[in-house]
């Protein structure tokens, strides 16, 4: 009786995410699969059938330099995230006492106006006669104003007001969590703060850790606004390779191929990181 | 000694450059709010007609009004979907529990375009018309990942042996989730909420393409604007959109801190 | 609880609200963005009774993707020149009725029979415009005449390009002497190539906010689309719009009513509606572009008339290409422009 009231407790709490999951991720991917192994008219209409065409044409040299500049981007847009988003996450959780609550609210406003409006804001900070440059000349420092707009450090600074909140949240939630006896306990064994952060503190947040390099290090690659607006958009990337292919181009196929390459790709990310967090749990039972 | 001492300059200077760094472009959208000119760069005169120019504007009040109700509908699915998944992964038994994991986390990993063509071949295939429905679905399925990925990352934190001492103290199931995991899960709760809120009411991608017939959200309205030149309409938007939000959260965080008070953390 | 709850119930009810308004004749439109003013359309609600609904898009390509998806739920679309094409290739254009259209015959001469739909069987004409590029004098000293500009090293990282393959072309095959829009494999690759020499001294490509760029001095020179400068060049005496003497480009956006229409009757009334001359001198003053009923041309206030960003001289209009589909040198202009993106 009671193992089946508890199988039934357990299918309650899996079935909406089984239904989210069969009828807005299974089915339309399945649907683009299919497409990715399907053939093309001159106008763009998808020919139903099996080919391998699609494959074939991606692994052209031209699209190669593409999915490295993705990468690039996408470890270079984590790392700067990390970096600056953990201690963030720490002071709201260590040191901010009351003041917490407030400090995360104030992270997530800029978020609440919308994304062009901040990159709009972006623009005029760093444009050749913008706040940075007009401060900047004002104050002797440069004569000349400097080109921000179209560079690699613009589209750093893009990601970073884009993925901040998304790399604190997680690392927060981590840090939360933990029990403060813990670090009292290191304190009593005579570890300082240093040796009770690296020791204790900075383990148990690793979970939020990658949690956070996941959830910028993967949009990351399929983002487009941002290297085109702040980066002149004279690089691409994987996210501005695909919107070309299934708009621009109106080759459904060859898109569909990108996203399934992407999807392995990813899977191999998600397999890896799921594999840590196991281990990480693990250690800590 | 030396070394902490450098630690511990690092987080509150990093916090404060952070913050800084978050709110400088706040400050310049503010001002240039009240500029007289068309310009967002330039500075003209002190005038307050692009606030009336975009509270009359109908295609801007449309789309908020559009991306208001599909924040707020997506974020409490989103999160209901997330929490009980966290809670089940982390809590109960059951077979092929990484496969179930990894499927939740799909849509974060797979292009957003790919799932927003995907969702549209499908909707169209269901005979459904694209409108709320698709949309408050689409966000759904962008932000489900990051509500569960967060409650879970909570839910690993909790000691099981809280959940034990309290059946020890005769409580049931439905008793220890209310009393015991709840609460302690609680602020990782909200925080999903939030995110998964934001990530609606700032998804361009998929609105581009499960938007129907009049429910044309925020973001895409503006990007049309972006064609013929942002003026201090947009940073009017902005500085009222900053407003409602500062005034939400004085009252939402003042009851939340009396509650927290209240209950002696 | 209480108060998700409550948010629930009042979002449910806004939603029923939307959808029990569907009772009076319905009007879906779906639009390029700022090229059918508010205005306009709103005055078409008053004057018909019917409810319209109003959406709008910045390309072409996001358009054709919702219509050849199938079931849009639009009744009025705007396609360009050669999207009207296209659309026709893959079926999905209801063929028009002229006897539901009486306002047609105020078509201009020049609009009446165009290449890309001859005897407007899916289209009718509503604006046009021209590709050329705009210039800021503050770092241009010399008024600029040619598109070889955009390849002078001396504007180096000051340069921005549209972010549209048919547009960037323009550019790379008249620099060559060459006419847009043609199939020739031979002249593609060399446009191609001159595209991936031109990268060095680019700033970037940009088709939304270009205007911005070069009025705020961000960029010396940028491609762009007429319609979305003249506002800023009526603002901004510093920057001009020049068709290069190389030809530039003209194109035409017009209506088209999709196969699976539901309130035809009501995108008939809309188009005729939008023909009468002083509805089109009204539509084409607020969205500053130049309109295709020459009897509103007329009506129109002098400065708009004589605008030659908007109504460039006779002389210019001879020599503009006008780019239509190109078939299967699609394929060719597409693995152009990857090989161009991806140049380093």
């Amino acid at each position: 009786m009671r193992n089946r009231r508890q199988n039934v407790i357990t299918l309650l709490l899996l079935a909406p995410s089984l239904v989210m999951a069969i009828l807005l991720l299974a089915i339309p991917l399945l649907v683009v699969i299919a497409y990715s192994f399907a053939g093309r008219d001159s106008y763009g209409g998808v020919v139903t059938g099996f080919t391998l065409e699609s494959y074939v044409e991606l692994f052209q040299p031209a699209y190669l330099p593409i999915f490295v500049n993705s990468l690039k981007i996408a470890a270079m847009s984590t790392a700067v995230c990390v970096l600056i988003g953990y201690p963030i996450a720490y002071f709201i959780a260590f040191r901010a006492g009351k003041h917490s609550g407030l400090l995360l609210a104030l992270l997530l406003i800029p978020f609440w106006i919308d994304f062009m409006i901040r990159m709009s804001s972006w623009m005029v900070l760093m444009g050749r006669n913008g706040t940075i440059n007009g401060a900047l000349t004002g104050a002797g420092i440069i004569d000349e104003p400097i080109r921000m707009i179209g560079t690699y450090p613009a589209v750093m600074v893009g990601m970073l007001y884009a993925f901040l909140p998304t790399t604190v949240l997680p690392i927060y939630a981590a840090l939360s969590g933990i029990n403060r006896r813990l670090l009292e306990a290191a304190d009593d064994l005579g570890a300082g703060p240093v040796e009770a952060f690296w020791r204790v503190t900075f383990p148990l947040s690793l979970p939020g850790v990658m949690a956070a390099m996941l959830f910028v290090f993967v949009p990351a690659m399929g983002v487009y606004a941002i290297p085109v607006l702040l980066g002149g958009g004279k690089s691409i990337i994987l996210g501005n390779l695909i919107v070309q292919l299934f708009l621009d181009f109106r080759n459904i196929p060859l898109g569909a191929a990108v996203s399934v390459v992407m999807l392995v790709l990813s899977s191999v990310i998600i397999v890896f990181y799921m594999r840590m967090l196991r281990r990480l749990e693990e250690a800590h039972a | 000694m030396k070394l902490s001492r450098i630690a511990g300059l690092y987080v509150p200077i990093v916090t404060i450059l952070g913050y800084v760094f978050l709110f400088a472009p706040l400050v310049v959208l503010v001002i240039y709010s009240f500029n007289a000119g068309r310009s967002t760069v330039v500075w003209t005169g002190f005038s307050m007609d692009w606030y009336v120019q975009a509270l009359n504007d109908r295609g801007l009040q449309r789309g908020l009004q559009v991306s208001a109700i599909v924040a707020v509908l997506s974020a409490i699915i989103s999160t209901a979907i997330g929490t009980s998944a966290a809670l089940a992964v982390i809590k109960r038994p059951f077979p092929a529990k990484n496969l179930f994991s990894t499927l939740l986390i799909a849509p974060l990993v797979l292009p957003e375009i790919v799932l927003a063509v995907g969702m549209l071949v499908a909707t169209v295939w269901s005979g459904l018309a694209l409108g709320y429905l698709t949309l408050v679905a689409g966000h759904v399925l962008v932000s489900v990942p990051f509500t569960f990925l967060i409650v879970r990352a909570a839910a690993a934190t909790l000691d099981p042996r809280l959940d034990e001492a309290a059946a020890d103290l005769g409580a049931h199931g439905g008793q220890i989730f209310m009393r015991v995991t709840l609460p302690l899960l609680l602020p990782a709760i909200l925080s999903a909420t939030l995110l998964s809120a934001i990530i609606s009411f700032d998804n361009f991608v998929m609105s581009t393409f499960v938007s129907g017939v009049g429910t044309t959200p925020l973001p895409i309205q503006i990007y049309a604007m972006l064609k013929t030149g942002l003026t201090p309409k947009i940073n009017a938007l902005g500085t009222m959109l900053i407003g409602v939000n500062v005034l939400a959260i004085l009252l939402v965080m003042g009851r939340y801190l009396k509650t927290v008070r209240g209950t002696g953390q | 609880m209480l108060k998700y709850g409550m948010l629930l119930a009042t979002t449910s009810l806004l939603l029923a609200g939307t959808a029990l308004t569907a009772s009076a004749e319905e009007l879906h439109i779906y639009a390029w963005a700022s090229e059918l003013p508010q205005e306009i359309v709103d005055d078409f609600a008053k004057e018909t009774g019917i409810n319209v609904t109003m959406d709008t898009y910045d390309s072409n390509e996001t358009m054709m993707a919702k219509l050849s998806a199938g079931a849009s739920g639009y009744d009025l679309v705007e396609p360009s020149q050669y999207t009207v094409q296209v659309l026709v290739k893959q079926g999905l254009l209801t063929e028009l009725d002229h006897a539901k259209l009486p306002n047609l015959s105020n078509l201009g001469a020049a609009f009446k029979d165009v290449s890309y739909d001859p005897g407007q069987k899916f289209s009718v004409p509503y604006i046009w415009g021209t590709t050329g590029l705009a210039y800021n004098e503050d770092c241009v000293k010399q008024p600029i005449t040619s598109w070889k500009a955009m390849w002078d090293p001396q504007y180096e990282g000051r340069v921005y390009m549209l972010d549209n393959m048919l547009a960037a072309y323009i550019a790379g095959l008249q620099v060559n002497g060459l006419h847009a829009g043609t199939a020739n494999p031979e002249e593609i690759e060399k446009a191609t190539q001159s595209l991936i020499e031109q990268k060095k001294i680019l700033g970037g490509y940009n088709s939304s906010n270009f205007g911005e760029l070069v009025a705020s001095g961000e960029a010396c020179i940028v491609q762009a689309w007429n319609s979305n400068v003249t506002q800023i060049l009526d603002e901004n005496p510093k920057v001009h719009y020049v068709i290069p003497e190389e030809g530039g480009s003209m194109w035409i956006d017009g209506f088209a009513i999709p196969k699976n229409a539901k309130n035809v009757d009501a995108a008939y009334k809309f188009i005729d509606y939008i023909m009468k001359p002083e509805v089109a001198a009204k539509a084409a003053n607020l969205s500053k572009s130049a309109t295709v009923v020459d009897a509103a041309k007329a009506l129109l206030p002098k400065e708009v008339a004589e605008n030659q960003a908007i109504y460039p001289p006779a002389d210019k209009l001879k020599k503009v290409d006008f780019i239509l589909d190109v078939g299967d040198a699609m394929k060719l202009y597409q693995d152009g422009w990857t090989k161009v993106k991806t140049a380093q």
